[in-house]
């Protein structure tokens, strides 16, 4: 299993999270993806990476450092992203009663882990 | 006329709707036919209301015809439809220059730079409004009071009339912790509130230009993938944590602390200051 | 944005309302041009149509060699722009697309943006047979009338 495969696999198992994957950031290509029925991988990397991308800019813009961790929560779940080395960004996608707080803590590790 | 002008007039009259327009006005407006190139700039402009070069172009022309309040808009226009376009971020930041403003001034020259690195006058450009801002600033320094005289009589130094000047009224003012808080309409424009950089800069006006393209972007991303209508966005960053709230569906308020505060204060401080936004913005609409 | 058939205008619009894209310019395989967004010049047009079903029948005969099914996407990263170039089925016959694109948006979602745009397209295809081919000696006079169109004449 590749390291990739090992961080999905740890965040898909928190409950709520109906899938995740790795993108390219810059691109918002998919690089590996664990994703239930119904969840468009290919939207997710591209959406959600270029969302991320905006919101460094923003960072940027305040002054601040590049995020570490970002939510979007909307009426029927969240995207959760985090942000890793190598230009590259973990992302899930979870339903509106996810344990929100386990996925953070899950990606936050799993981040520093896909160098 | 020249060659070049008669040849793109007849290019324009065989093809009215093509985009020879933008050149024909360009080069009108270069050998100073304000008028005519406004002319067919309006015309181009109304077959193609969505091309950024057209709106740059009558930016350019309002600014020469000294119609500084209609560049700007026009150049705003620019912008809305390419964020990256560096001839609008550079007329902006002289427009904002010359009204007294390098504060601004700067950071369009800045975005402008980060565009486009190459372009050697946006770096000139920026040397020397940070040169005369600091020349400014320094002949605005008061003068030294002068050394008491040795007479008995007191000396009597005139004082300038105090300036009063009248804050437009924030919707943050009255909140406990009514700091870090902008508030953006949907061009990108700040309307209420502040959000002072780590050292000491005011960067309002440029995280207001990001948020409505994030605030598009966020709407995008959970319409297609089927997550209803966003709700808030919430950034944690090492130095900084951002909550972004909509108090409209018009505007987004963004909300920054500092990271010790735990996530969820920050997003109750949001959510106190999104419902006196959307009270103030009642009153003033 | 000029398209030379109107169904094409909507599916085309909301590409490039969600893309960003600079310019694009939609072609049958043979080059001939069907819509175009943000050329100035019809050159210009003309040029890249047929540079761009050249690189189209190319990387066929190249998947050809290969013994693998066509290439359906092809992109050129650049330092200040990029380009992709694309070719689909419609129930008008195989069309190319060439879009580029600055660093305000990316590859991921012009990608998306021009699947959904393949869709579109191929629900909003009329469904009556489309005009006989023009002869050769004609095809001078239906270029032409075709770039008018698409420059608004």
């Amino acid at each position: 299993m590749t390291d990739a495969q090992v961080v999905l696999d740890r965040v898909t198992r928190v409950p709520g999270v109906r899938g995740a994957l790795v993108a390219s950031a810059g691109d918002g290509l998919v690089v590996a993806e664990q994703l239930m029925d119904g969840v468009d991988g290919r939207a997710a990397a591209a959406l959600a990476g270029s969302l991320v991308g905006r919101l460094v800019r923003t960072a940027d813009g305040a002054g601040r450092q590049p995020p570490a961790f970002v939510q979007l929560r909307a009426e029927r779940g969240s995207i959760l992203a985090a942000p890793c080395p190598n230009d590259l960004v973990l992302i899930a996608v979870v339903g509106p009663d996810a344990n929100i707080g386990l996925a953070r803590l899950e990606m936050l590790d799993a981040a520093s882990r896909l160098a | 006329m020249s060659d070049d002008i008669r040849a793109l007039t007849t290019r324009l009259a065989e093809e009215p709707t093509s985009l020879a327009f933008l050149e024909l006005a360009e080069a009108l407006r270069r050998r100073g036919q304000l008028e005519a190139a406004s002319k067919v700039a309006r015309g181009g402009l109304g077959r193609y209301p969505g091309l950024a070069d057209a709106h740059d172009l009558m930016a350019r022309i309002l600014s020469d015809q000294g119609d500084l309040a209609g560049a700007f808009d026009a150049w705003a226009d620019a912008l809305r439809l390419d964020p990256m376009r560096t001839g609008a971020l550079k007329g902006i930041a002289f427009l904002y220059f010359r009204a007294g403003d390098a504060v601004a001034a700067i950071d369009h020259l800045q975005r402008a730079a980060e565009a486009d690195p190459d372009d050697e006058s946006i770096a000139q450009a920026l040397a020397r409004v940070r040169r005369e801002s600091r020349a400014m600033a320094h002949r605005t320094t008061p003068a030294p009071a002068p050394a008491p005289a040795p007479a008995a009589e007191p000396v009597v130094v005139a004082q300038p009339a105090p300036v009063t000047v009248v804050e437009p009224a924030s919707p943050f003012t009255e909140l406990d912790g009514g700091h870090s808080l902008v508030l953006v309409d949907a061009n990108g424009l700040r309307l209420a509130g502040s959000l002072p950089a780590p050292d000491g800069g005011e960067t309002g006006d440029r995280v207001a230009a990001q948020l409505a393209g994030v605030s598009r972007e966020a709407t995008r991303a959970t319409r297609l993938l089927g997550l209803g209508t966003w709700q808030t966005i919430t950034v944690e960053s090492p130095d900084a944590h951002f909550v972004l709230v909509r108090p409209t569906g018009e505007t987004v308020l963004l909300a920054a602390r500092e990271p010790s505060l735990p996530m969820a204060r920050i997003a109750l401080v949001a959510e106190r200051a999104a419902r006196a936004a959307k009270i103030w913005l009642e009153r003033v609409q | 944005m000029r398209a030379l058939e109107p169904w094409v205008e909507v599916p085309l619009q909301t590409f490039l309302d969600e893309s960003s894209a600079r310019l694009t310019l939609l072609m049958t395989s043979s080059g001939q041009v069907v819509a175009q967004h943000g050329f100035s010049r019809s050159l210009d047009v003309m040029t890249a149509a047929a540079l761009g079903a050249g690189i189209g029948a190319s990387t066929e005969e190249l998947a050809r060699l290969m013994g693998s099914p066509r290439f359906e996407a092809l992109v050129h990263h650049g330092a200040r722009q990029s380009c992709l170039l694309a070719g689909f089925s419609t129930p008008r016959g195989r069309w190319i697309g060439l879009v580029v694109f600055g660093p305000e948006t990316t590859v991921g979602i012009v990608q998306l943006f021009f699947d959904q745009m393949v869709q579109q397209l191929a629900s909003a295809a009329p469904r009556e047979q489309p005009a006989a081919s023009a002869l050769p000696e004609n095809f001078e006079h239906e270029l032409d009338a075709s770039l008018k169109a698409l420059f608004g004449r």
